[in-house]
């Protein structure tokens, strides 16, 4: 521990060459994943406030919500389960903020449940993002689709679906906008035994139904993971070439009788005050871009992605670092003697 | 009496598919007290047979026996312990670690003999072991700011702060001019009167040997003359 530190101490420029490059490549994963985040909030945050249930689709719409028709039989057959299952329909819209304007939402209409308040005729109630527009509870809205107007009775907070902004409407003017009976999905807080007819899905399979979700995510996902990996390489690389310069002063310890697993905690030990040092930076430099990144921008760094993402990192560079290692394990005390000076 | 004795020890290599035996049944005693000197021509074996009686390299053929036990018979476990506890060495070159104050290399070196004590007993004991060397005035210096002469006095004082039975020397004034050579090989000399260790030299500088006590000649492989 204090040879690891004092090493540390006495090559502060590499060691510091090292250490800002980790905080440089964990500084873009934690700023890609809080962009993943982000647009996933964007995109799906009315589904991931769902809690954890099961949503049901007609089999025959082929993993696709757009397609699901529910049979009303079926549908009352898990709507016994109480109050907590409920069937709900999503469809695109277009919102007219004033006679110049059109805002992309997405209508969802349900039925009676304990998570959404009940809707009544005539009424709307938007994601609390379309304030932004000037929209105040109490004003009068319409559709494109419909001549009709609505008046504005509330907002919700982190209602948005396919990155627009949700617009929860009552069940008949939902129908009468869209001309359409059958509700598109069922969720129950409890898995039903299959039913025939009905796919099942978990909250994250459900999720990944949606191809603009799936897409997006598994792209800025891919991006997270390259950059953890490329860390581990890093930290192997890094060590490895700093080991070979120190090969000579290994066998040298290892001549006077020194323990390989000494060696093993000093590489140890500074691969975590580097890792942990540079960790500790980029999570607050993190936090510091959160709080100036334009607010159009979606971003959203939770403190528990910023912990297991810090794990992670810390997890591949102890395997980097210790994949580096094993040469000191193979060092040679006489061959490091007659080499020279240390 | 503690004594390191090789008997007929053997060494062979492969080169290609001819083998070539290096040591030809060397037998040699280290006794305490008393600086033991190899010398012999470049090849002679001399290197080889105090690398080997150090435990740094295995023998063909042969024991060593060092405090009534075959070290040839222990696991690389127990030979890690007996260099770190009981072998103090000295190289051709300081090899100190080089981001270690004098003070923190011999203090390491009482850390890998896990030598026990309190820290107040430790800084007493390299305190005496830097005046031993005269260098307590270098306490706090870096490798790279000592002399060349400094750097293997420190060496020495490393060798010896935990008290080993035997000292290896492995030419340990070949990189000094000839004052300093003079200066080291007295002080190592004198450690190995007053803590009566037993202490192995290679060397081949015959101006070296007045420090010695006994000069074993080897050549091709096999010792000669024991004077």
């Amino acid at each position: 521990m204090i040879l690891a530190w004092k090493e540390i101490k006495n090559n502060k420029a590499k060691f510091s060459i090292v250490g800002s490059i980790i905080l440089l490549i964990s500084l873009l994963t934690f700023i890609i994943s809080g962009l993943a985040n982000g647009l996933s909030q964007d995109n799906m945050s009315l589904i991931k406030n769902f809690p954890d249930g099961t949503f049901y689709m007609a089999e025959d719409s082929n993993n696709s919500y757009a397609q699901s028709r529910i049979d009303e039989k079926k549908q009352m057959q898990l709507l016994e389960n109480g109050e907590y299952s409920f069937a709900f329909s999503l469809q695109m819209g277009n919102l007219k903020i004033d006679s110049n304007k059109q805002k992309n939402v997405s209508l969802m209409t349900y039925t009676d449940n304990k998570y959404y308040q009940n809707i009544d005729n005539g009424e709307i109630v938007l994601d609390h993002s379309l304030k932004k527009e000037g929209i105040k509870a109490g004003d009068q809205l319409s559709f494109r689709q419909s001549e009709n107007s609505f008046e504005v009775a509330g907002f919700v907070d982190d209602a948005r679906f396919n990155h627009s902004p949700v617009v929860l409407i009552n069940q008949n003017d939902f129908n009468n906008l869209f001309r359409t009976q059958a509700f598109q999905i069922v969720f129950s807080p409890i898995f039903n035994k299959d039913i025939d007819g009905l796919n099942a899905y978990s909250n994250s399979e459900f999720l990944n139904t949606i191809p603009s979700y799936q897409a997006e995510q598994m792209t800025l996902n891919m991006i997270v993971w390259f950059l953890i990996i490329i860390s581990g390489m890093l930290f192997a690389i890094f060590f490895y070439m700093m080991n070979v310069q120190k090969l000579g002063m290994y066998g040298i310890l290892k001549a006077l009788g020194i323990r390989t697993n000494t060696l093993y905690t000093m590489i140890w030990t500074q691969m975590g005050i580097i890792t942990v040092s540079a960790l500790i930076s980029s999570a607050l430099l993190s936090q510091v871009f959160q709080s100036i990144a334009p607010t159009s921008m979606p971003y959203s760094l939770p403190l528990t992605s910023t912990i297991q993402l810090s794990i992670l990192f810390i997890v591949v560079g102890f395997m980097g670092a210790t994949l580096s290692g094993i040469q000191i394990k193979r060092i040679d005390p006489l061959q490091a003697i007659q080499q020279g000076e240390a | 009496m503690s004594q390191l004795q090789l008997e007929q020890v053997r060494k062979s290599f492969m080169n290609g598919e001819v083998e070539e035996e290096v040591l030809k049944g060397v037998n040699l005693t280290l006794n305490k007290g008393e600086v033991t000197a190899l010398i012999g021509s470049s090849g002679s074996g001399k290197s080889t047979i105090l690398s080997i009686a150090a435990s740094l390299q295995p023998l063909s053929k042969g024991r060593i026996i060092f405090d009534h036990q075959n070290l040839v018979e222990l696991k690389p476990e127990q030979i890690r312990k007996i260099r770190a506890q009981q072998y103090g060495f000295v190289f051709q070159q300081s090899h100190l670690v080089p981001f270690l104050t004098v003070e923190e290399q011999l203090s390491l070196m009482l850390d890998i003999a896990e030598v026990k004590g309190s820290k107040y007993d430790k800084q007493i004991e390299i305190k005496n072991v830097l005046e031993k060397v005269e260098m307590t005035h270098r306490q706090s210096a870096y490798p790279a700011s000592l002399s060349g002469g400094e750097k293997q006095r420190i060496a020495v004082a490393r060798a010896i702060i935990h008290r080993p039975k035997v000292l290896f020397a492995d030419e340990p004034t070949a990189s000094l001019d000839s004052k300093k050579s003079n200066d080291i090989m007295q002080l190592i000399q004198e450690l190995t009167h007053s803590l009566e260790m037993m202490t192995l030299i290679v060397t081949h500088e015959e101006e070296m040997l007045e420090y010695t006590d006994r000069v074993v000649k080897m050549s091709d492989g096999e010792i000669i003359t024991v004077n």
